[in-house]
């Protein structure tokens, strides 16, 4: 094999392995999902199951809320009685069955944490005790679990609920 | 469970359980979608470190992959507790990991140069993960399918024959 020969079988070895160490990222985006997605504007805090996504969504101008996505349908659902014009969402999660949907929210300069049945359209404030100020949630996908973020004091502390 | 204006007792409170240092602060609270696991942030020497604990003894456990990557965020774990996804510091930018506790292997989520991941959420199955991205001033979320990247992790009696391999914590 002369010199020009083994230069150009280096060069395809060399692209041949780019190749293969981009296929083991193993990341394709989800195109009709990402397309549903790109139509919410700004959009932050997701939670994400294999049939739904909670999200926080805001356009320009109007006042952020929660977005609860059917990923069977690529298309957000009605969340009658979740979403209030007094209040700003911060934190979101869904469990498996798009159910049980755990919200920190802030309304009159207070935040609270909320647990909203979607069948039943009612929430319900979950008060935290000792007082602090709930942040981030998660609600663990068999929906039996909440973990809360609380700031007490100065210092940050993770409070378990366990849910009937 | 009662409702509005329903008396909250019902709901079983407990604090986390400490790590073994005292009072420390802890943050990005992430349960196992079976609830059994929670991982969660806390201080290590100044950096921010991640930390995987069983929910009800308060037994920690091990995590080889993500030492000397901190500060770390955005814990997210699946069904069983089997993968966790985090986001680390390499070379001066944020990269979304995940850890395959069954495997000890480490499976790192390449996004285009421009695209910083700001927060993660990783489904329960593991088939697939969103991710808060910073482009431009803008926070948008993109989802990536992980099918052929990591076997599901999903919970007993929907678990694939043969999928998967059962976690001994």
């Amino acid at each position: 094999m002369n010199k020009r020969a083994t230069i150009n079988v280096g060069l395809w070895g060399a692209a041949l392995a780019l190749l293969l160490a981009g296929c083991q990222g193993g990341l394709r985006p989800i195109q009709q999902l990402n397309q549903s997605l790109s139509g919410l504007g700004d959009s932050q805090s997701p939670s994400l199951n294999s049939e739904w996504l909670a999200l926080i969504s805001s356009r320009t101008g109007s006042r952020a809320q929660v977005q609860l996505i059917d990923r069977r349908r690529n298309a957000p659902v009605l969340l009658p009685g979740l979403n209030r014009p007094d209040s700003l969402p911060i934190s979101v999660a869904v469990d498996q069955r798009g159910e049980r949907l755990a919200l920190v929210r802030q309304r009159d300069d207070r935040s609270e944490l909320v647990i909203h049945r979607r069948s039943l359209q009612a929430s319900q404030t979950v008060p935290i005790e000792p007082a602090g100020v709930p942040q981030r949630v998660s609600l663990s996908a068999d929906g039996r679990v909440l973990a809360v973020e609380v700031s007490r004091a100065g210092l940050w502390q993770v409070d378990l609920l366990e849910l009937p | 469970m009662g409702l509005s204006g329903c008396s909250l007792s019902p709901f079983n409170r407990q604090p986390a359980a400490p790590t073994g240092l005292g009072a420390e602060s802890r943050q990005q609270p992430a349960l196992s979608g079976d609830g059994r696991l929670l991982a969660s942030l806390v201080d290590r020497g100044g950096r921010t470190t991640v930390i995987l604990q069983e929910r009800r003894s308060g037994r920690v456990l091990p995590l080889r992959q993500f030492r000397n990557r901190q500060p770390h965020s955005s814990p997210s774990l699946s069904w069983n507790g089997r993968y966790l996804a985090l986001l680390v510091q390499q070379g001066g930018r944020r990269q979304a990991v995940i850890e395959d506790r069954a495997t000890g292997q480490q499976h790192p989520l390449f996004l285009p140069a421009a695209q910083e991941p700001q927060q993660l959420s990783l489904a329960p199955d593991g088939q697939s993960i969103a991710l808060e991205l910073i482009n431009g001033g803008s926070r948008r979320l993109q989802v990536f399918s992980l099918a052929g990247m990591l076997e599901p992790d999903r919970a007993p009696g929907l678990r694939e024959s043969g999928g998967g391999t059962p976690l001994q914590p």
